[in-house]
């Protein structure tokens, strides 16, 4: 009979800034079994937004589950209200939120690269993008006057316009940013560190994804075509530009180039909202209380996050439930763990881009 | 948004014919506090490339019912019937409580018993 044993990954562990644990049941160094525990910070936002706060408050409290992805967030709840108040906000609106929406995938997909690159002991690049991954946070305090907590959106519309010198300078910034991303992709692609070495590790194929019900980049780095904006008509992502990126290898390689080309494909639609913007208001009054249900998604950075909320005409909901990317991802997580090499395991985690913060709202 | 309604004695039968992996993707489990100390129970579905295409089973059922797993049917579906163990304080076949709430905690944050 052969030996195990059990090693923990986390939840405090150097590989990973998240408190999640992972518990490896090993046979030498091949990972046969996982067990997971994801519930350590839990802060109990569902209940907060159903008994402390009223409706018109909730956008910014449930902007504050998330940092990476606070303009989702926010943006996924305000539109299920709009939908249950018929509130119809203007195209110039629209566009200004698909751009912090697209900003929030750049730089959350280059923190993604960065620690893929500390995990592989590339320290100067997990600097070099960290670096980088700064011109898209001046990009975001230009438009919001915040770098993490943006509170840029609001039912009817957004709370601050783009001025022609801050689009001018935003133009210039996402040129830099582009050619940086374009000095990332021939590194992934040459660099033995980055391409080779990732290469067939931590593989999820497309039946397991679909099995899986995988989200994400997770998700179409295995060829499975889920991207909410492909399915969702409430912002106008096909107008300027929106192309679905997939890869077919499924393992932590193929989840770096997708990640980047997803970089590319948002850098493309930031320009286009830009040179595109609508003449108009930015935000439109809408009034009433929130009656009946509304369910609403949009394509996070690491994939589907849903909004399910239940009004009853008062000021505050009944039920505010929010389903983030890496919660729908744990069962597919533990499952690619098993039969990978346990020295393999951080670099593998770092590659689902997990966020714990989302998870334990 | 389409909702149908069901039974949690029929509810494996329904999703058994209606869930097709390569056609449906699976969101999520919901709950919802009702009158009554009643819970709510939606099993929710989109599907692929469709504009907006999403269907909810649902149910409604009390506190000590015992609502069947889907999980052979569909694995992700475990963390999310985990879940709502620890968030409403029901028993769903096969699903421990403990995954935000410890394992003997009497807390039920979101149930209609605790608001």
């Amino acid at each position: 009979m052969k030996q195990t044993i059990n090693i923990p990954l986390g939840s405090q562990h150097i590989s990973l800034l998240e408190p999640v644990r992972f518990k490896f049941e090993c046979e030498n160094e091949k990972i046969i079994g996982v067990d997971s525990d994801v519930g350590f910070v839990h802060r109990g936002v569902e209940r907060a937004c159903t008994t402390k706060f009223k409706f018109d408050a909730v956008g910014y409290v449930v902007a504050r589950v998330c940092g990476l992805c606070a303009i989702t967030h926010s943006l996924s709840y305000t539109v299920a209200v709009e939908k249950l108040l018929d509130g119809e906000v203007t195209s110039k609106a629209k566009y200004l939120r698909i751009l912090l929406l697209e900003l929030d995938r750049i730089h959350s997909h280059m923190l993604c690269l960065s620690h893929t690159c500390e995990n592989a002991g590339f320290e100067a690049m997990f600097m070099q993008i960290m670096g980088d991954r700064e011109l898209i946070m001046e990009i975001q305090e230009l438009l919001t006057g915040n770098r993490v907590q943006f509170d840029f959106i609001s039912i009817g519309g957004v709370n601050r316009d783009l001025s022609s010198e801050n689009a001018k300078l935003i133009l210039e910034k996402l040129k830099l940013v582009r050619e940086k991303v374009l000095s990332y992709m021939d590194e992934f692609t040459s660099n033995w560190s980055l391409s080779l070495k990732f290469k067939g590790v931590g593989v999820l194929t497309l039946d397991e994804a679909y099995r899986f019900n995988a989200i994400g980049p997770l998700a179409r780095a295995s060829g499975l075509k889920i991207d909410v904006r492909n399915e969702i008509d409430y912002l106008p992502f096909n107008e300027i530009g929106y192309e679905m990126q997939t890869h077919t290898d499924g393992d932590i390689n193929a989840r770096n180039i997708l990640r980047l080309r997803e970089i590319l494909n948002s850098i493309d639609m930031c320009e286009n909202v830009i040179n595109g913007l609508p003449d108009g208001e930015i935000f439109t009054k809408i009034k009433g209380k929130p009656k009946g249900e509304s369910i609403v998604r949009f394509e996070a950075p690491r994939g589907e996050l849903m909004y399910y909320i239940k009004g009853n005409g008062k000021p505050i909901l009944e039920r505010v439930r929010i389903k983030t990317p890496t919660f729908a991802c744990i069962p597919a997580f533990s499952h690619i763990f098993v039969g990978q090499d346990y020295a393999d395991a951080p670099a593998i985690l770092a590659s689902f881009d997990p966020c714990l913060s989302c998870t334990a709202k | 948004m389409k909702k149908i309604k069901v039974t949690l004695e029929n509810i494996r039968e329904n999703i058994k014919n209606f869930y097709d992996e390569k056609l449906w993707h699976f969101i999520t489990l919901n709950g919802v506090a009702l009158e009554d100390s009643k819970t709510e129970i939606q099993w929710i579905f989109s599907k692929y490339e469709a504009m907006d295409n999403i269907v909810v089973y649902y149910a409604e059922i009390q506190q000590d019912d015992i609502v069947p797993s889907i999980v052979d049917m569909i694995p992700s579906a475990i963390i999310s019937q985990r879940e709502i163990v620890d968030m409403f304080g029901i028993k769903v076949e096969g699903s421990d409580k403990g995954l935000y709430l410890d394992a003997d905690s009497t807390q039920m944050p979101l149930s209609g018993c605790s608001l």
